[in-house]
């Protein structure tokens, strides 16, 4: 029963792989490009693991950013594990501390998103922890693999290769279908626009002054949306 | 230096993910948080997207067409295809062949 689930855990997480696989060797790949060392790019992935903000910290840090600014950027792309965290506790509420601490530290938004529909369609009578550990485990092996791949790669790869410029497109492929309604639209256009004026200002702030404008623009469009 | 703020911020990502799910106490969300947590990843990124295809330094616009167009394409891409690696191999193609 409990290998069962572990499995189905597996099993699921499988097809988000092929998204999760390019962004790690984009990621090892750029890790080696911005300066870090082989040993900082690879235990990255299993410190933050978490890969957006794994590639803005490199990013920022290549720029030589503030550490402030580079901290508050990874932690602000995170904040949404809050709310993973929130959700998945209201159906894993008889495990012990040690169960929580392996499960938290696997939280990704891949296994977040297929153990939440396993929770909710089969409940959570059986010991469907297993399967979150399946979904988790699978991504974080894979995660940790593509990224060493990437390293390994990285310091092969001929500069004029054009690289670094794999994150923005990795980004568009994670935000364009993200795109749905017209505060969220709204929302980017107005972080980006903050972004492209801000260049100039001091420790790369305007990461975060851009990314809150396009928060609160995007909460007020909604809001403004609703009233109507 | 990188490996005390790589820690650093590896902890605090650590603690968001068990905030909510560490049992020890029953913490409840403003449900007001909701309503912003969800344009955070799109505002993040897409200020990373812009900030890497234009800049504007008080005086005048700089961009490069090549890259400009390449993300145009991948933006079609990713709208049609909601895949990391068609995205990836399309907007790097483009930028190679320009």
């Amino acid at each position: 029963m409990k290998q069962k689930e572990f499995l189905l855990g597996v099993s699921a997480m499988l097809p988000l792989l092929l998204g999760v696989v390019p962004f790690g060797l984009v990621f090892g790949v750029l890790g080696i490009s911005s300066g870090l060392s082989e040993t900082e790019t690879i235990l990255m992935s299993s410190i933050i693991f978490a890969g957006a903000s794994q590639v803005v910290f490199a990013q920022l840090w290549a720029a030589g950013s503030a550490y402030i600014v580079i901290g508050s950027s990874v932690a602000l792309i995170n904040l949404r594990h809050v709310l993973y965290s929130a959700s998945v506790a209201q159906h894993l509420d008889k495990l012990n501390f040690k169960w929580r601490i392996i499960l938290a530290y696997l939280l990704t938004d891949e296994a977040f998103a297929v153990s939440i529909k396993r929770f909710t369609s089969h409940g959570t009578s059986g010991p469907v922890h297993f399967f979150m550990l399946g979904s988790g485990l699978t991504l974080w092996l894979t995660w940790q693999t593509s990224t060493i791949i990437g390293v390994i790669v990285g310091s092969t790869i001929p500069e004029n290769w054009e690289l670094a410029f794999a994150i923005p497109l990795t980004f568009i492929a994670i935000v364009v279908p993200l795109l749905r309604s017209i505060p969220t639209i709204v929302s980017a256009l107005t972080s980006g626009l903050i972004a492209i004026c801000g260049q100039s200002l001091p420790w790369n702030t305007w990461i975060i002054i851009a990314a809150l404008g396009g928060i609160l623009m995007g909460a007020f469009v909604e809001k403004w949306n609703h009233n109507k | 230096m990188i490996w005390f703020v790589m820690i650093l911020t590896g902890l605090i990502n650590f603690i968001f993910r068990i905030s909510m799910f560490s049992g020890i106490r029953n913490i409840q969300l403003p449900l007001s948080l909701n309503r912003y947590v969800v344009y955070v990843p799109t505002s993040v990124l897409s200020a990373i997207i812009a900030s890497s295809l234009i800049s504007f330094n008080g005086q005048e616009v700089l961009y490069e067409a090549e890259k400009l167009v390449a993300a145009s394409i991948a933006v079609i891409f990713a709208y049609l295809t909601k895949s990391v690696s068609a995205t990836l191999v399309a907007g790097l193609i483009t930028i190679w062949i320009m």
